[in-house]
């Protein structure tokens, strides 16, 4: 809401400089989000009297003015309108003069004549919309003055929020001011002269739809005269952010601001047979609107007929052909009460929202019919010069008084944490308006509102009966009266405390999971980051990754119908997403673009799909490798990211989560990924424990980790346009992840006696993977094995080309004693047996 | 031989050693010297070999001279020695110098998003006022978006949150972290106290202060006596542990359908420090939250009697409080993820 405070000081008085006004107002619950200066673009404009008024000798459409400012010599001006006459005061902008849209005036020669300056017109400087006249001042405007002083004025913005339709107007800011600062109120009461005939005789109002219309208020003004109105009221107007339309339109318009009641004027000859009805539309019914655009109405809209169509949508827009024009000469004021739910669904559905169906959307003010009608008529009378009918149609004369709401003074303390006295409260609600009485023997205290409502008995004693004016609207229950006192003491008076009240029991975070994962990928060298759900329906199919629904599940599996945006921004942003990586690739893009080659990054991020029964949403650890894993450096060469890297990170999220080191199996699907250098990953539960989540048994063996782990196909990477030669891709569901604990690792004693190492050099065939020779050897070394590890892998001669041989270290040891070069010897052979059996494998020697 | 030959031998022997020990270059040449004269074939053992010629009486003093002089070169090698391996390891030393002012060797380390670092500094501040996490749904119904939220269909508060529908019957993406409230109210009684935080979404173009996806941080305390002092006496700690003790703050009427009375919570703008700049629009202050007193209506949806305990909410944009804390201007680099941006979190 735009407040121009010339406007507001003709209800209230303000002493304060605009920004104490607009902490005060601010501090008060009605924030002001920006002051503006109305005519600061003016420099140099001063009001002036024409002296002389001739004809230019060259120039049939020009004029020869002399103009004083009050002091100097008269200045001579060339002007091209043919609204002047000598003696009168118009606005001047003297050489060096700065207009609006930084124009700026010089001294000229117009056919041969100088121009000491120019006379402005009210469009020239925005005050008004007449860009063919010369702005005529008032005869009393003082001479010489400087026109930002007289006309220039200073615009509140103030953010009104949407339990406060009262405010949306200058009379409801005027009662802030006033309950701000102290300062009396001026409400201007209406008298109207009204000459015969009366309303009643010459109007009829049907309302067909009394809940949609609640109140239906009609005035007429006869013979008017279509024309601009005052050059006062248009500057107030465009301060206020409205366009200036014709006399008969600024008056309606002029009295929403004033007052908040959207009204609306009728040429009354364009409706049929002097009736009107209030009634839904009948389906196939059309209506041009006041915009020109020709509408289809349904049954659901609220339309202002005649007997013969619609002529309005009802608190919306107005019709066309019902228009005031220039040559209307009677004018049917319409001020009426509307279903505010109805009014905002039409809104919506038209795509509607205009100054008048934002304030009845918020609830009307029910006296506001009357005052709004009769408001509008006498301006209407004193702008366009028609005569008010006598009376009024209105279908619901009856106003309703305050609303009592009782509240407990004791309440207000305990919600608030301060000490205040029924009197002080008392005294605090006055100042906006709300007197207060004593409750009778048996209160009852509106606790609650809306469709389950909560009202409790109380003594009387222990009570008070606010009296809340009609327009708060927003005032219902008990907590509505505590906020108010609040906010007229001012929330600066509430004491800051801290609380002493109980604890709650403890409760561990659902985090504990996923910032372990973060913690331990930011360590190996990955950058966190968080990209949209909301992604392109095409990126669901650029990358199939594959869901792990079928694998051992672990929190809430992947996959499933996806879920879409009804209402989308864009299109790239119309799906949720099912999988992380993709939007990881479009971040290795990005940065690609930027000329980053090394790219290291990951995200835990949701999946969203949708079930028969509703949403789904699960928890993913996703990271992708591009580039360097060791940048070159001074001292060191490059050596770029591959699948072992990534293993590793999985490795450590393993160990982190004190789960078994994770099983690589692979996977041969090919696209998306490197049909050799992809795998499916798992990791399990360890015998001392591992992360606990809801409704998952931590035992042993089950599955705490599940996930594909990959290098990605080429035609992957020229999808997304990607200059790296390889990308790493990881997906993985980890338990816990969603909300989930971690086990606190176990110890183990240290052993007191050596251990033995052992190599062995394994020769296998080409396709039996080492993890299966890892496996087999583990298996077959039994319980005296601490530790085996892969330490070399050779191929060439002297072995077969489908051979290689791992290099294999045993470490074993007892916790009791040391071992015998027998008991060694014997798990070697145990473990070379078992290989030889299971794999084929013979020893290299 | 007689004594006084043997004894000038020896003499003779111990000035030549004792030159030798001192000529020895380094520790081979010192153990060389060491072994031709005092080893096992050493010129002392020669020397001494000529000891049955002597005179019984004569042979202690030559075995005591023998001695003297054995003992005088043993401990000239030995400081010999001391001086040799000073010398070879100050010359290692000095072999090793290295640039120092080259480039140290990194291990490469990444950093936490700073939403998410952001959300962590909140989590630890009411952490310690013993609120805990708790985590909502981010496709979320109607019913716990809105009208448990004493927003009901068609209200004009609607107009606060612009919303995205998904393609399931009465859902939509959580506009906010709001429903949370009712959830955790649900899920657990008084005393409460809980932080929720998660992403949102809303129907909002996107500019250098709003997105259509976007993360908050909801905040809710429930007990019987929990008054709105205790809101403001938390902010404050919030607001002094964020942004500085010295740091002042502002408590002013807002308002959301879901608290009566609602709370605008400002700090003194952390470009200007109050003075006014165009970062905190020249008024000095700059909102970080929005928070109030649970509505009654809210609370019966909870399913906690409005009667016997009261309570506050609070709610804040991590984006926002991210820009303040580390002087970011554009919200949109949050969800950019250039890395040129992301690695100054490091």
């Amino acid at each position: 809401m735009r407040v121009p405070l010339s406007w507001l000081r003709d209800f209230v008085d303000v002493d304060l400089a605009p920004e104490a006004l607009a902490e005060r107002l601010t501090l008060l619950g009605m924030e002001v989000k920006g002051i503006e200066r109305w005519g600061a673009a003016w420099r140099s404009v001063v009001v002036g009297e024409l002296l002389t008024v001739e004809r230019h000798p060259r120039a049939d459409r020009l004029s020869l003015t002399t103009v004083t400012v009050g002091s100097g010599e008269p200045l001579h001006i060339v002007c091209g309108a043919t609204n002047i006459a000598p003696g009168q005061r118009v606005p001047v902008a003297l050489p060096g003069a700065i207009l609006p849209g930084d124009r700026r005036i010089e001294r000229t020669e117009k056919m041969g004549i100088a121009s000491e300056g120019m006379l402005c017109s009210g469009d020239e400087l925005e005050l008004t919309t007449d860009a063919d006249g010369i702005l005529i001042l008032p005869a009393d405007t003082p001479l010489g003055a400087d026109l930002s002083e007289l006309y220039g004025d200073v615009v509140l913005d103030v953010d009104v929020k949407p339990n406060r339709g009262d405010a949306l107007s200058l009379i409801g800011l005027a009662r802030e001011v006033a309950a701000a600062t102290g300062a009396p109120l001026r409400v201007p009461t209406v008298e109207l002269a009204e000459v015969d005939p009366g309303v009643a005789d010459r109007l009829r109002v049907v309302v067909e739809e009394p809940a949609l219309c609640t109140r239906f208020v009609g005035r007429i003004v006869s013979g008017v005269t279509g024309g601009p109105s005052p050059d006062r009221v248009q500057m107030r107007l465009r301060a206020a952010g409205m366009r200036p339309v014709s006399n008969v339109v600024d008056a309606t318009n002029y009295v929403m601001l004033e007052t908040g009641k959207p009204t609306h004027a009728f040429d009354a000859s364009a409706i049929h047979d002097a009736t009107i009805v209030v009634r839904r539309a009948r389906a196939g019914e059309r209506l041009e609107t006041l915009d020109h655009v020709v509408r289809e109405l349904d049954a659901e809209t609220l339309v202002i007929a005649d007997p013969r169509g619609p002529l309005a949508i009802a608190g919306v827009m107005g019709g066309a052909a019902s228009e005031v024009t220039d040559a209307t000469t009677e004018v049917v004021i319409e001020s009426a009460i509307f279903d505010p739910v109805s009014i905002r669904r039409t809104g919506q559905r038209y795509a509607l929202r205009s100054e008048a169906s934002q304030r009845f959307e918020k609830g009307q003010d029910v006296p506001t019919a009357r005052i709004g009608a009769d408001r509008v008529a006498g301006l209407v009378a004193a702008w366009a010069g028609g005569r008010v009918l006598r009376g009024r149609v209105d279908t619901d004369p009856v106003e309703p008084g305050p609303s009592r709401v009782a509240f407990r003074p004791a309440r207000v303390d305990r919600l608030l944490g301060t000490s205040l006295s029924a009197d002080e409260q008392a005294l605090l609600l006055a100042r906006v308006g709300i007197e207060t009485e004593p409750a009778p023997a048996a209160a009852v205290i509106p606790v609650a509102a809306g469709d389950d409502p909560l009202a409790v008995s109380v003594d009387g004693g222990d009570a008070r009966v606010a009296l809340v004016p009609t327009w708060r609207r927003d005032i219902e229950i008990e907590a509505d009266i505590i906020e108010e006192i609040a906010r007229v003491r001012g929330y600066e008076t509430v004491p800051a405390r801290r609380p002493e009240t109980q604890m709650p029991a403890y409760r561990p975070s659902p985090l504990a999971v996923r910032d372990a994962v973060r913690e331990v990928l930011v360590g190996a060298g990955l950058v966190e980051v968080v990209t949209h759900a909301l992604v392109a329906p095409a990126s669901l199919d650029q990358l199939a990754w594959p869901d792990d629904g079928d694998l051992p599940s672990v929190e809430v599996r992947s996959g499933g119908p996806v879920v879409t945006v009804r209402n989308p921004l864009a299109a790239q942003h119309s799906v949720l997403r099912q999988h992380v990586v993709p939007s990881l690739l479009d971040v290795l893009a990005t940065n690609e673009r930027h000329g980053r080659s090394r790219v290291a990054i990951f995200e835990v991020g949701k999946g969203y799909a949708k079930d028969t029964d509703g949403p789904r949403e699960w928890w993913r650890l996703a990271f992708v490798l591009g580039g360097a894993a060791d940048p070159a450096a001074w001292s060191r060469v490059e050596r770029p990211y591959d699948l072992d890297d990534a293993k590793a990170i999985l490795e450590l999220v393993a160990e982190r989560l004190s789960l078994r080191a994770p099983s690589f199996v692979p996977d041969q699907r090919g696209a998306p990924f490197h049909p050799g250098r992809a795998a499916a990953v798992t990791a399990t539960i360890g015998d001392t424990g591992g992360p606990a989540a809801p409704g998952f048994v931590t035992r042993p063996g089950a599955i705490a980790v599940v996930g594909h782990v990959a290098e990605l196909h080429p035609d992957v990477l020229a999808a997304w346009d990607l200059r790296a030669v390889r990308v790493l891709a990881a997906e993985v569901a980890i338990v816990g992840l969603g909300g989930g604990t971690l086990a606190a690792p176990m110890a183990r004693p240290l052993s007191r006696v050596p251990s033995v190492e052992r190599d062995l050099a394994v020769v296998v065939r080409e396709d039996v993977p080492a993890g299966v020779v890892a496996s087999t050897a583990s298996r077959a070394a039994g319980e005296l094995l601490r530790d085996l590890r892969l330490f070399d892998v050779y191929r060439g001669a002297p072995l077969a080309t489908d051979e290689k041989s791992l290099a294999i270290r045993l470490v074993l040891q007892a916790p009791d004693r040391t071992l015998t070069d027998d008991e060694v010897d014997a798990v070697v052979r145990s473990v070379t047996d078992g290989l030889s059996v299971d794999l084929g494998a013979r020893l290299r020697t | 031989m007689d004594l006084e030959t043997m004894t000038a031998q020896l003499e003779r022997l111990r000035a030549d050693a004792l030159v030798a020990v001192e000529g020895a270059a380094d520790a081979a040449a010192l153990e060389q010297v060491h072994v031709s004269f005092l080893g096992r074939k050493g010129a002392i053992t020669e020397i001494l070999r000529g000891i049955a010629g002597l005179d019984a009486a004569d042979r202690p003093r030559i075995g005591a001279v023998a001695n003297d002089v054995r003992g005088a070169v043993e401990a000239a090698a030995v400081v010999r020695d001391e001086a040799l391996r000073a010398a070879e390891l100050e010359s290692r030393l000095a072999a090793e110098t290295v640039d120092v002012t080259t480039p140290g060797r990194r291990v490469a380390r990444g950093s936490r998003h700073p939403i998410a670092e952001t959300v962590a500094a909140i989590d630890e501040v009411f952490g310690r006022f013993g609120f805990v996490v708790h985590e909502g749904p981010e496709i979320e119904d109607d019913v716990t978006n809105f009208q448990m939220l004493n927003i009901p269909a068609d209200h004009p508060a609607r107009d606060l949150w612009a919303t995205l529908y998904v393609d399931i019957d009465d859902h939509l993406l959580r506009t906010h972290t709001s429903p949370g409230q009712i959830r955790v109210m649900r899920e657990t009684r008084p005393p409460i106290r809980a932080l929720l935080p998660g992403r949102c979404f809303r129907y909002e173009a996107v500019d250098a202060s709003h997105a259509f996806e976007f993360f908050q941080v909801e905040g809710l305390m429930v007990d019987e006596g929990t008054s709105l002092a205790d809101l403001r006496g938390l902010l404050d700690e919030f607001a002094h542990a964020l942004f500085g003790a010295a740091r002042a703050t502002r408590f002013r009427p807002g308002y959301y359908p879901f608290t009566e009375p609602s709370v605008a919570f400002d700090v003194e703008c952390v470009v200007c420090d109050g003075g006014g700049c165009p970062a905190c629009g020249r008024t000095g202050w700059m909102t970080i939250l929005g928070a109030g007193m649970v509505h009654p209506v809210v609370l019966r949806y909870g399913g906690i009697d409005p009667e016997r305990y009261q309570g506050f909410a609070f709610g804040m944009g991590v984006e926002r409080i991210a820009m303040l804390r580390h002087g970011v201007h554009d919200l949109r680099l949050f969800m950019e993820n250039d890395l040129r941006f992301l690695e100054q979190f490091r």
